[in-house]
């Protein structure tokens, strides 16, 4: 049998058949779950967070537009959704200049779920990254890069959401090097 | 820029040889979309490291958490609907509810047979809450033969919620008829072990104007033995639009209690 699509099953989740979101959970638990702890760092906190979305969606299933992209509102969510998790617990921004203290203080990254070691450098420069470029590359990588479509979560063109994953990636490169330096 | 330059860029960025200029015309250029990602080799070999580091999986408690929650939704969503009065959906409410109770007897034979009795509560639970939903529904139809359906309906309930008493109660003190009211009544008689509901009916007193309605609530606090009535029958006495002989009912029950 063909599987429903996302689209197709968060409909049957706003007209009344709620159940279906526990298909969606388990097709986007693991691509949440990663987006937030590359984010915050904290698998606790991230964990709730991914639960927090859930909730979020059956609370606004309403204003799903079946014509959308499922997964561009989920993740539009996720970030509103991080962002309030911010504003709850009066995180600010970090600063870039800190980063380096504020890993050391911060087991919990991304990194530490890497069995192979260029993943481990991969994921550990990553963490090492402001946290504005440190998302646009992992909506990249969870959006599939659909640009477009990051571009509707962030409110900006397709092409800004290009330099930005450009610039970002750029970055990285050069934090990857002193990490694979340091190792 | 014609496509020579525009390559010869592109080659000096992946040898990284490319100046801050460069890169800016490269910037531009990606943004109107005329070089693409994939093309900048070191760049996008990064990019795909990145898609294949591993997602972690919630933890067992997160899976839990949310099954529970989605759980949780699905019950308060059936006590939640509220469906208008057309016919037609009426109808198909009706068959949602046969059906389910044929679905819930057929299951319920299974289970017993497996003797499951936990899953059998659940599933008598859905009727239940089906039950009520249908019943407050019903409530709120212009029909006042649907509502005295709904008002028998709550006679099939076993040990009614808390909704289903305050949707009786609104009813005995609002509806505007007679009738639907004094059914109402009579479905509360049936709850009047409850303190509350007890309470509920002494204080409906005074917001009665039927005569009717106003003896048979008189009656049933006789009945009751419910002296903390009196004070609310005596109200309805002192009243000048009172009947004559609705006041004489009252104080044959007063006299009953006191």
């Amino acid at each position: 049998m063909e599987a429903l699509s996302d689209n197709a099953l968060m409909a049957k989740v706003r007209d009344g058949d709620p159940e279906k979101l526990g298909l969606l959970y388990e097709r986007y638990k693991r691509s949440l779950l990663g987006f937030f702890i590359g984010l915050i760092r904290e698998r606790e906190v991230a964990e709730d967070l991914v639960q927090n979305t859930f909730m979020r969606i059956l609370k606004y299933k309403h204003l799903f537009r079946a014509d959308g992209d499922f997964r561009t509102w989920l993740f539009h969510i996720a970030r509103n959704v991080k962002n309030d998790h911010y504003r709850k617990n009066k995180i600010i921004h970090e600063n870039v200049e800190k980063w380096e203290e504020q890993i050391k203080d911060k087991t919990d990254s991304l990194a530490s779920w890497q069995s192979e070691e260029e993943h481990r450098m991969l994921a550990l420069a990553l963490d090492k990254l402001p946290e504005e470029k440190r998302e646009i590359i992992l909506l990249s990588k969870y959006q599939e890069k659909k640009y477009k479509e990051i571009g509707e979560i962030l409110g900006c063109s397709e092409g800004t959401v290009k330099v930005k994953v450009f610039r970002a990636l750029q970055e990285l490169k050069e934090v990857y090097r002193l990490v694979e330096k340091n190792m | 820029m014609d496509h020579n330059k525009i390559q010869e860029l592109i080659s000096k960025y992946n040898e990284g040889v490319a100046e801050p200029s460069d890169v800016l015309q490269l910037e531009k250029l990606i943004a109107d979309g005329v070089v693409e990602l994939t093309q900048l080799h070191e760049l996008a070999a990064l990019d795909g490291g990145i898609d294949r580091v591993v997602s972690p999986t919630p933890s067992q408690e997160t899976d839990r958490a949310f099954y529970k929650m989605l759980k949780a939704r699905k019950k308060n969503r059936l006590k939640a609907i509220r469906f208008g009065g057309v016919a037609d959906s009426l109808f198909s409410r009706w068959i949602a509810v046969s059906f389910l109770l044929v679905i819930g007897f057929m299951v319920g034979q299974v289970f017993q047979k497996q003797t499951e009795k936990s899953e059998v509560k659940v599933l008598a639970d859905e009727v239940t809450s089906l039950k009520e939903m249908m019943m407050i529904s019903l409530l709120e139809n212009e029909s006042a033969t649907d509502r005295l359906k709904a008002v028998s309906l709550s006679e099939e309930i076993k040990g009614p919620s808390q909704k289903v008493t305050e949707a009786l109660f609104k009813t005995l003190n609002e509806d505007p008829s007679v009738n639907v009211r004094l059914a109402a009544l009579e479905a509360l008689r049936g709850y009047s072990k409850s303190p509350a509901v007890r309470e509920g009916l002494v204080k409906s007193i005074a917001r009665q104007q039927s005569p009717l309605v106003q003896v048979a609530l008189a009656e049933l606090m006789a009945a009751l033995q419910e002296k903390s009535s009196v004070k609310e029958l005596k109200k309805v006495l002192e009243q000048k639009q009172t009947p004559k002989e609705v006041k004489q009912r009252i104080k044959e029950s007063i006299n009953v209690l006191i």
